[in-house]
């Protein structure tokens, strides 16, 4: 039985068991697979649990569901890891209500460009094979090689499906919550060991984080961005993004007198237009980048290619480590929410906070 | 014709409570202070968004400060120490793409320290004439080729 069927029969039982009364997995459109949700038994056949494609953050389409009110039935939704991370980051950002939600999620094969997919499809199945061969298929996205956590983690989600180094794929629960929902399954705990698959990418990150850091400053950061569109594609796709106002997208704030410019491009020999382009992901980066999970989605929504999550995820990489934080991965307190009395005072003043 | 002297612009961000009534005293103490200084008084350290720092390096300024409260002064209780975060974000987001981090200062001075107002004012002023010209001012511009 492949997984994707497990994970089926696991959905049908759970509504004859009565222990949810609906579902939040990805089901297959003509050319990539979407979120949908289902509420019936004879619904389930339609969906594709494990796709071998993420087209937005599941996360984020909760955020959706239960941004007026909290889930008022039991809603089951099927996460990849970096997205039950974000849902973890994102009740932490009070964005989503958890109540009557649980998460499964899985070890997961890394997914594949929603672009690439449409002109040369893959089965999820292949990329779950290379996986239990315990090798990272060439086809996933830049982002899924480099993941720093591809599997379920403790307290992150409700339950798991382990399917590295185990024959039968076997389910275990994260949380309480996951605990009280496997025991109404009737379905025992197993365990497997995903350490040589978290090696794996914590190999490429290492390496990644060290070959890929853009440099150089102004001109470093221009060459880099040199085809933006300022399309603002990444900012809307990304799951941390959730203002409902942002910044870079009141125009008004960037309104001048036409003297303005003239006197610019007086001083500084000449500017290009529009003149936040690169001020935006700059901004951006200062606004979310303690908080970004890794889920590559600003990658994958560049009509340029520009490899965003080299800029996202390196930087970003840089502000956790300035306040020992990880997202998503346990219950510390975002950065920007919280504060010390007695803290980070090589911040302060010129010279690191000496009179 | 002789090459123009370089001199900056630095943006202040200070707080109504404290900085802005340190540079009230520093004025009518008649401490000497650079005219480099282009003061914006705003309610709290904390109500300054980190993207105006940049913005303000962005659009021609060479240097920004941010002047708050002590640590444990606030106004509004906690005020600056959200200042101060911010201000490491900032910092660390322009280290790591390699600017100078060094363009933005955050500095605590309390309404009855004119005398480290002015000295904070004229030491900055020295070390950002010393520096050249700000790289981030050129962002997105056709020239600065000469700035490192």
């Amino acid at each position: 039985m492949t997984e994707n069927e497990m994970l089926k029969k696991f959905i049908r039982d759970g509504f004859e068991k009565g222990v949810k009364e609906a579902v939040m997995a990805r089901s297959e459109t003509k050319d990539s697979y979407t979120y949908a949700l289902i509420t019936k038994k004879e619904d389930v056949d339609k969906l594709t649990p494990i796709a071998p494609v993420m087209q937005w953050n599941g996360a984020d389409i909760l955020r959706r569901i239960t941004k007026l009110k909290k889930s008022e039935r039991k809603l089951l939704a099927i996460l990849r890891p970096c997205e039950s991370r974000t849902y973890k980051e994102l009740v932490k950002f009070n964005q989503i209500n958890p109540e009557n939600i649980i998460v499964l999620t899985y070890d997961c094969p890394g997914t594949v460009h929603a672009r690439n997919y449409k002109y040369e499809p893959t089965e999820s199945e292949k990329l779950i094979e290379e996986m239990k061969s315990g090798k990272i298929s060439n086809k996933v996205r830049e982002s899924c090689r480099v993941c720093e956590y591809p599997t379920p983690i403790k307290g992150v989600g409700d339950i798991g499906l382990g399917i590295v180094n185990t024959t039968e794929p076997v389910f275990f629960s994260l949380s309480d919550k996951g605990k009280e929902f496997l025991a109404g399954m009737g379905i025992s705990e197993g365990e497997r060991d995903d350490s040589s698959w978290v090696k794996l990418h914590r190999d490429n990150r290492e390496k990644w984080l060290k070959e890929e850091r853009i440099t150089g400053g102004r001109k470093g950061l221009e060459e880099f961005l040199s085809s933006c569109l300022n399309c603002h594609n990444c900012k809307d796709m990304c799951p941390i993004c959730f203002c409902k106002e942002c910044f870079f997208e009141d125009h008004s704030v960037f309104d001048y007198e036409s003297n303005k410019f003239y006197n610019w491009a007086d001083d500084k020999d000449g500017i290009r237009l529009p003149t936040d382009k690169s001020l935006f992901h700059v901004g951006r980066l200062i606004h979310m980048g303690t908080s970004c999970i890794g889920c590559g989605l600003c990658q994958q929504a560049c009509p340029m290619d520009i490899p965003l999550y080299r800029l996202f995820g390196i930087v970003g990489n840089d502000l956790q480590k300035v306040f020992n934080y990880k997202p998503g991965v346990n219950d510390d307190i975002p950065p920007v929410m919280d504060f010390r009395e007695d803290e980070l005072h090589e911040f302060e003043g010129l010279f690191g906070g000496e009179e | 014709m002789t090459e123009k002297k370089f001199d900056p612009v630095i943006v202040g961000f200070f707080c109504n409570w404290c900085t802005s009534a340190a540079a009230d005293l520093a004025g009518t103490s008649r401490l000497h202070y650079p005219a480099s200084i282009r003061p914006i008084r705003v309610m709290c350290s904390s109500t300054v968004d980190p993207v105006y720092l940049v913005r303000a390096l962005q659009e021609g300024a060479d240097a920004t400060i941010l002047g708050g409260c002590h640590p444990g002064d606030c106004h509004y209780i906690t005020g600056n120490y959200k200042a101060r975060r911010r201000v490491a974000i900032v910092k660390t987001v322009l280290k790591s793409l390699g600017f100078d981090e060094t363009r933005v200062l955050l500095e605590w001075i309390s309404g009855s320290e004119g005398p480290k107002f002015a000295r904070v004012m004229n030491e900055y002023t020295d070390y950002i004439k010393k520096r050249g010209p700000s790289d981030f001012k050129y962002l997105d511009s056709l020239g600065g080729e000469k700035v490192d």
